[in-house]
């Protein structure tokens, strides 16, 4: 019985995925057709980073690698680095480059190539290119530092003028800034040829277009909204799940709130009736969070309350004479959202709070989803909180009590109310072979083949 | 014949304790180090007096684990000087929780004093990787033993029955051979194999033990080999040699793509008439009285029955890319493993055939694997096979030896 929560883990996601992988051996050809929302202006991920985490890290993935990566274990794996080593201290790495790679213009990788395209990202390092390796100097020790160079933002790039050049599996043949990507196999790719010849993504796709793509057998690979996934598995259609990354919260948009914000921050928390929204709103998807982090990833998210008290949350609202009217601001293009937003201050106005959603500007409220891209716990809470503008958690050690304090100093300090942790689904045809069902939602379209199954 | 017994009995030994040290998983774990430091955080908080103890499990571990840990961080607080007692009449309350993610347990104290806030200790322990299940089927059975389990692929692994016992132990990167060391595995020698150009993904190799030197190794478009004698002494090549496709009894050699993960069709030096059949993954033999009919799993899906005057093409979906042969002495003597084509929920299986006549009859249940089967090929005594899959939950790669055993 060993592993049990990680076997439901794997459980809940294959019974969804159906035919995620087989004992048949991939088979090369054929044109993976991809159809996502996203609309992506350029190719080089310095600009992905405006995408959400989970596409920017699968479009990049394409073109790009990083100089290691990281399995679904959270342990780190080679990829264009050879071998690592981080000095006593954790504040000098130096990793040794794999040699014989070469960018999709033909020239050979080069210490001095992923110097350049590491510093562009990271001012704060110094970096050095030597012989047949880079050493990375810090500020700081970041005993994390090769689980953060697993993030897209850190993928090897050559930059030429209007051009950006990449190691990764596939190489660009067709670009249409946010309209059309179609990438190539690459024949020489240091990590096998892919199976596929060729991906073709159309980008800025609704959801309903998707869907509409998928049932006319005009795409294999399709992004399926949360509170659409179980529906769309229960009508047969085959869904793959990751676990649950995106987290769903409340931002106070205030740099520092009040006593008397903080206790009505306390009531609106007490408020939120997780249970609730996610049976109606989300369909039975997602895990109800009191963290930023997810449990699976932290193991200690269950002692952060997510406690519905309406009695409780009334009591502690009844603690602030004058309760400003507060504005509630989320993407007015993602329903899911309004929804949530709606349903939240409905629950507020019982606990004798006003809060009103609105479609435009920023209120002093946020709804925010934001992906965790990293399952290292360390990596995920610092990118986190760089997006959603909160302070950095300022962590010095890898030990996991050190970060369960910063994540509480980071709730304690009223300016999150973590809701929801939500998986990332995407629906798949039956042509599509060896999906390889990832917790992180990462595609990898390299080791995926085609079937000869029709839709 | 003795002589041979006793290599037969020393080599079964070895496999057991082989299996018995791969397989650390089947014992009980020493939870001893983390039950001592949270019983210290505890203490150091409550210090000496009436405590209460609630011991809540959000993990994976066992009800005996459980029981144990319990247990003893019953008796550490006790040893430190705290009483424990009912909720109602304790100074403090401690709540421990014994949680995980993805790499570590972790166990979290909660301890409530008064009104106060209550104090969090946490201690994290990396966690043990799991065993994996025997199901014991009916009619003729198939014998699972671990031999080997590591992070980086494993195309395949070799048994030398020797003193001490040795693996080798083929992956993308090297070959390596092991040897057994007072009960543990000792790296002995591990070769580089060099290749110019990026191997192709799903990635498939070979091992045949030799006799006149100790192994050939067969990559795609590498071959290695080692020099005669009993060191591991090779030498690699950028060669289209065909490899082996069944154990030294029987002499059948296919091409292998060098870019791709199948055989190419072309055969050296072929079966009967036939030196090219469609391309193919796998092929097992089946001896007949005066020929031998080939079973071939195709590229296209289809699986092929080749006795060198005809091709009988077979509708076998259930049936994954590899097959193995094994000689034995049950049954009709001969058998061949077949890997499932399973639907990705449950893990892949491998189950015994024997073909009477053109018609294959499973005559075992499936046995499970954990996770994908990456690699099946017959070992080269051609009595027993090396499955390799990759487990589910731990993500490694395991090498098991597949025996059938004759049925009740």
């Amino acid at each position: 019985m060993r592993h049990f929560d990680l076997r439901l883990l794997a459980a809940s996601s294959l019974v969804l995925v159906g035919l995620a992988h087989a004992a048949r051996r991939p088979q090369y050809g054929g044109t993976l057709h991809v159809a996502i929302a996203s609309t992506p202006s350029s190719l080089d991920p310095a600009a992905l980073g405006q995408l959400d985490a989970v596409t920017c890290r699968n479009l990049s993935s394409l073109l790009f690698d990083t100089l290691v990566t990281m399995d679904d274990f959270g342990r780190i794996r080679p990829a264009l680095a050879l071998n690592w080593q981080a000095h006593p201290g954790n504040q000098r790495w130096q990793f040794r480059l794999r040699p014989g790679v070469a960018f999709d213009d033909g020239s050979l990788l080069t210490p001095g190539a992923v110097a350049a395209s590491l510093r562009a990202g990271n001012p704060n390092w110094t970096i050095y290119a030597l012989d047949d390796s880079i050493a990375i100097e810090l500020n700081s020790p970041d005993p994390s530092l090769a689980a953060e160079l697993t993030l897209p933002k850190n993928s090897i790039v050559k930059r030429l003028p209007g051009k950006v050049s990449g190691t990764g599996p596939f190489r660009v043949s067709d670009w249409q800034p946010a309209k059309k990507l179609v990438v190539a196999a690459s024949e020489d790719y240091w990590g096998g040829r892919p199976f596929v010849n060729s991906v073709e993504i159309t980008l800025g796709t609704s959801a309903r277009d998707q869907m509409m793509l998928r049932e006319l057998g005009k795409a294999d690979l399709i992004e399926i909204a949360p509170e659409q996934a179980r529906r769309t598995a229960m009508e047969g259609r085959r869904v793959s799940e990751s676990a649950a990354l995106e987290l769903v919260a409340l931002v106070f948009t205030h740099q520092q709130p009040s006593p008397e914000d903080q206790k009505l921050l306390d009531a609106l928390a007490l408020s939120v009736d997780r249970a609730s929204i996610k049976n109606v709103l989300l369909q039975g998807g997602g895990d109800p969070a009191g963290g930023i982090l997810p449990n699976w990833i932290t193991g200690y998210e269950f002692l952060f309350s997510t406690e519905f008290n309406m009695v409780a949350a009334q009591q502690r609202r009844a603690e602030v004479p004058y309760a400003p009217a507060w504005t509630l601001s989320c993407d007015p293009a993602d329903s899911l959202s309004r929804l949530i937003a709606e349903r939240l201050a409905l629950k507020a106005k019982d606990a004798g709070m006003t809060i009103r959603p609105i479609s435009t500007g920023i209120g002093d409220l946020r709804l925010v989803r934001t992906s965790l891209v990293s399952v290292n716990p360390r990596v995920a809470l610092t990118q986190v909180t760089a997006a959603l503008g909160l302070p950095p958690p300022g962590l010095s050690g890898d030990n996991l009590e050190e970060l369960y304090k910063s994540e509480s100093a980071l709730l304690e300090s009223h300016r999150i109310i973590p809701l929801f942790h939500l998986p990332v689904n995407y629906g798949l045809s039956p042509a599509v072979k060896n999906w390889g069902e990832k917790r992180t939602g990462a595609w990898d379209l390299g080791e995926v083949w085609l079937g000869t199954e029709k839709p | 014949m003795f002589n041979l017994l006793g290599r037969f009995s020393r080599f079964v030994l070895s496999l057991l304790l082989l299996s018995f040290l791969l397989g650390p998983a089947a014992r009980a774990s020493d939870w001893s180090d983390p039950e001592q430091q949270l019983a210290q955080k505890i203490t150091a908080i409550t210090g000496p007096g009436a405590v209460s103890l609630d011991l809540v499990n959000r993990s994976s571990l066992s009800q005996a684990d459980i029981d144990g840990i319990r247990s003893t961080l019953r008796n550490q607080l006790s040893a430190a000087g705290l009483t424990l007692v009912n909720p109602d009449q304790a100074a403090a309350t401690v709540q421990v929780s014994l949680s995980e993610n993805l790499q570590s347990y972790v166990w979290v104290a909660r301890i409530q004093q008064g009104t106060n806030q209550p104090a969090i200790e946490i201690v994290s322990v990396p966690r043990v990787e799991p065993g994996t299940p025997l199901r014991e089927p009916a009619v003729l059975l198939i014998r699972k033993i671990q031999l080997w389990s590591q992070e980086d692929p494993i195309l395949d692994v070799a048994v030398i029955d020797s003193s001490p016992p040795h693996v080798i132990v083929l992956d993308p990167n090297k070959i390596a051979m092991h040897a057994l060391e007072d009960g543990q595995w000792q790296l002995e020698q591990a070769f580089q194999v060099p290749h110019s150009r990026p191997w192709p993904r799903d990635l498939r190799g070979r091992l045949v033990l030799r006799k006149d030197h100790l192994v050939d190794a067969y990559l795609p478009g590498i071959f290695c080999s080692s020099a005669p004698g009993a060191a591991l002494n090779l030498s690699c090549r950028e060669s289209d040699d065909p490899w082996p496709l069944a154990s030294e009894q029987v002499t059948l050699n296919g091409f292998f793509s060098p870019t791709r993960n199948f055989f190419t069709g072309a055969l050296a030096p072929g079966i009967g008439q036939e030196r090219t059949v469609p391309p193919f993954y796998s092929a097992a033999p089946i001896p007949r009285e005066k020929y031998v009919l080939w079973v071939l799993t195709g590229i296209d899906g289809q699986v092929r029955e080749v006795d060198g005057v005809n091709v009988q093409t077979l509708s076998r979906p259930g049936w994954g890319s590899d097959m193995a042969s094994t000689k034995t002495s049950c049954g009709s003597g001969s058998q061949v493993l077949v890997s499932s084509n399973s639907d990705g929920a449950t893990p892949d299986t491998v189950r015994a055939y024997e073909f009477p006549d053109r018609e294959p009859v499973p005559v075992s249940q499936p046995v499970e694997l954990g996770g994908r089967i990456t690699s099946l090929w017959t070992e080269s005594s051609g009595s027993t096979a090396v499955v390799v899959s990759r487990n589910w939950e731990t993500g490694k790669y395991e090498a098991f030896r597949l025996t059938i055993a004759c049925g009740q």
